[in-house]
């Protein structure tokens, strides 16, 4: 049986839980039903020991609920991308690494594999009491790795290959720029992994407003993101939630769409086997696969362009690829003297729609869209000031008014004119 | 590939003990507090052990080490990937530093790539040279824990003359806004930086006043009717909050939301976006500020 170990080997299994913990919150050790009791406690003890005090635990009836709890407004950097800095490693890698690059220690320093073992054997390793013996396979395939990654360069001189490190980028004058797109942009745990070469330390910035989540998601848009750099198709496995399902797609991932709002990342892209635009939610997706280029890359991504201004959130409903469907979306508010502060709302939060005045206190917001549902939300915001709508979608419309309708019953609004 | 050993915290943390034993003087105390600094929980009963039992041969029992220089490693691939992304952004010219050279690097994504699609529309000038130069004063201020002065123009309409010091920068993704939190002025505690006027540095005397004003908090209890996918929805969108949720029965859940009292009208709109599937239970002025809507919209006459 093997040991306890902080550090991990498979992310997405962790991705789970710690979504888990830090969205819901609520599961006790029992609801984790189909993990067995000592993974449980294995991932909960790794998660604890990754985020020391933002983790709570609460008791109640079902058992001790254990949860992620975290104001991202109190901290300067997301601690979510402590679980990327805890992939594991043997004994034996960690030993080479620090021997190989101790030896290539300048980039002008060059090694053959031979000369490499030999300094490994006679200069590093004599001096312990059981060294450790590495085989020139060994090296060999830890040097591939390591030209993969970038970081060493293999160079054919004559019959021979030599290895050294790649030039260093200075660093030094970036602190507060990685601090800042560590936490703002895309893939933002990548800044965290070279803001952890320097030693100054950036306070700077805090962040409102600000989705931590994405965190465990970024290994997911890596993939992503290389596979539109190289205009390719990928086969990813979308797990829905609702249907508990999993499902292999293959499809051309167009743009990522990030709320600001929401917390959710979704993917846009195109399913040839479906001939349609298709938008998945990242924290669904797993096991992307990278495969062959399209040459459809460009006239698809064009085309998304175009529809864009059709899209409020995400939803492409149902188009295939030429035929698009829209819907219209009105409704009319009504603002008091001194609310100038809501027509700057609804100016600054129209999206792709249009605001119009109507007369000093009256003013029309209106757009065509694929799916009338995602508007709804932001409509709610404006309750208390809606004197008119218009939805082509009359089911959404009337929808709208029903749960007006339940809101007034459920706060009891108007019982005390009734009675 | 970014789930590599390569960025494991206890590479990071062996590299900072070679580093330490090659300077000489490391003491055990050395080693642990360089493992507390740079690793996690428990990582001390790791990585201490594994080194001088030689299960990792880096360091000798007598605490010195086969390796003569302090160990670096280069830049991989995709950190070179993410550098040259973020250098295409807009804001990077921000901070005017000049940036590394990655001319034959291709970037790791685009703006092209990606769209915050609910961000707000009127977001921080960030090609605006004044704007430029008054993040920059900012950012040296805060740096240097100087003092700054500028003009802004109040809610009234008037123009102040302000003076104090910054102490960080917040940046809200959703406004697209930078705002800066300062201390040392009784009348100015978060200004938007967008709204800051002829900011410069002012080495004149330290004011005295005040340090930085405390956050009061409030808290909401909703009770969540999980149809329509509301409970993933709400669970998420407050998710940036500290909160904590209870499962009432299969279909009703409670959430408690610690938020910033400052923040409560946009609270309460949030709130109200979910529609009957969030109901507030407690506290009951924050049940009336909502009820106070709904009695409104029920005035305006929507058929």
């Amino acid at each position: 049986m093997s040991s306890y170990s902080e550090l991990i080997k498979n992310f997405e299994k962790i991705r789970a839980y710690m979504r888990e913990f830090y969205i819901y919150g609520f599961k006790s050790r029992e609801d984790y039903q189909t993990k067995s009791a000592r993974s449980y406690d294995d991932e909960r003890r790794r998660i604890e020991s990754w985020l020391g005090n933002h983790m709570s635990f609460v008791r109640t009836a079902e058992g001790k609920n254990v949860f992620i709890s975290i104001d991202s407004r109190t901290i300067r950097h997301n601690p979510f991308y402590h679980a990327w800095k805890a992939k594991s490693f043997t004994d034996r890698d960690i030993t080479l690494h620090f021997i190989l690059f101790d030896i290539l220690h300048e980039p002008t320093i060059k090694r053959t594999v031979s000369g490499l073992l030999s300094e490994i054997d006679g200069k590093y390793l004599c001096g312990f009491e059981n060294p450790m013996v590495f085989d020139e396979s060994t090296v060999r395939k830890k040097l591939k790795e390591y030209c993969e990654s970038g970081i060493i360069i293999a160079e054919k001189e004559g019959r021979k290959v030599y290895y050294h490190r790649t030039e260093d980028v200075d660093l030094s004058a970036l602190s507060d720029i990685l601090h800042y797109f560590s936490e703002a942009a895309p893939c933002g745990v990548i800044g965290s992994f070279l803001l952890d070469k320097s030693e100054a330390k950036t306070e700077v910035f805090t962040f409102k407003h600000h989705y931590i989540t994405g965190a465990m998601d970024s290994g997911v848009l890596a993939a992503l993101f290389t596979a539109m750099r190289e205009k390719r198709t990928v086969t990813v496995t979308n797990c829905s939630q609702q249907k508990n399902l999993r499902i292999q797609i293959r499809l051309v991932p167009l743009r990522i769409f990030i709320s600001a709002q929401s917390g959710r990342q979704h993917l846009i892209s195109y399913v040839p086997s479906k001939n349609r635009f298709s938008s998945y939610r990242i924290d669904y997706l797993s096991d992307i696969k990278i495969e062959e280029p399209t040459p459809r890359f460009d006239e698809l991504r064009a085309e998304l362009d175009r529809m864009q201004n059709k899209i409020w959130g995400v939803s492409v409903k149902k188009n295939k690829w030429k035929i698009q469907n829209t819907e219209h979306v009105e409704f009319t508010v009504r603002i008091e003297e001194g609310e100038d502060y809501i027509v700057r709302r609804l100016e600054r939060e129209k999206r792709i729609g249009k605001v119009e005045r109507l007369d000093a206190y009256t003013y029309r917001f209106s757009a065509d869209v694929y799916d009338t549902s995602e508007l709804m939300p932001w409509i709610r915001t404006f309750i208390c000031r809606i004197v008119q709508m218009n939805f082509s979608e009359k089911a959404h419309e009337n929808r709208f008014k029903e749960d007006l309708k339940e809101m007034y019953r459920m706060y009891g609004i108007g019982e005390e004119e009734d009675e | 590939m970014i789930f590599s050993e390569l960025y494991c915290a206890y590479y990071n943390t062996v590299a900072a003990i070679i580093s330490r034993i090659i300077k000489g003087g490391c003491s055990e105390k050395d080693l642990q507090q360089i493992v507390r600094g740079r690793a996690f929980g428990e990582s001390a009963l790791t990585i201490i052990p594994s080194l001088k039992n030689e299960k990792w041969q880096l360091i000798h029992d007598d605490m010195t080490t086969p390796l003569t220089h302090q160990p670096t490693m280069p830049l991989t691939v995709m950190q070179k990937r993410w550098l040259k992304a973020i250098s295409l952004d807009p804001r990077m010219k921000l901070f005017g530093v000049k940036f590394p050279d990655l001319d034959d690097i291709e970037p790791l994504f685009t703006p092209e790539d990606y769209c915050i699609y609910d961000q707000y529309s009127d977001g921080d000038p960030y090609e605006d040279e004044g704007y430029i130069r008054q993040f920059r004063v900012v950012l040296q201020a805060i740096r240097e824990k100087s003092q700054i002065k500028f003009e802004m123009t109040n809610r009234r309409g008037n123009t102040m003359f302000v003076r104090c010091r910054p102490l960080r920068l917040e940046y809200s993704e959703k406004d697209d806004k930078f705002r800066v939190i300062t201390v040392g002025n009784r009348f100015v505690s978060t200004v938007n930086l967008a709204r800051m006027r002829s900011c410069v540095l002012d080495h004149g005397k330290q004011q005295l006043y005040g340090g930085e004003s405390e956050i009061k908090y409030e808290t909401v209890t909703v009770r969540i009717l999980d149809e329509r996918n509301a409970l993933e929805r709400f669970m998420l969108h407050f998710a940036h909050f500290e909160k904590q949720a209870e499962k009432l029965d299969e279909k009703h859940y409670l959430v408690k939301i610690r938020y910033d009292r400052r923040d409560e009208s946009e609270m309460v709109i949030r709130i109200l976006s979910f529609g009957p599937m969030a109901e507030v239970i407690d506290s009951d002025a924050f049940r009336n500020l909502i009820m106070e809507k709904l009695k409104k919209q029920k005035s305006c006459g929507l058929k």
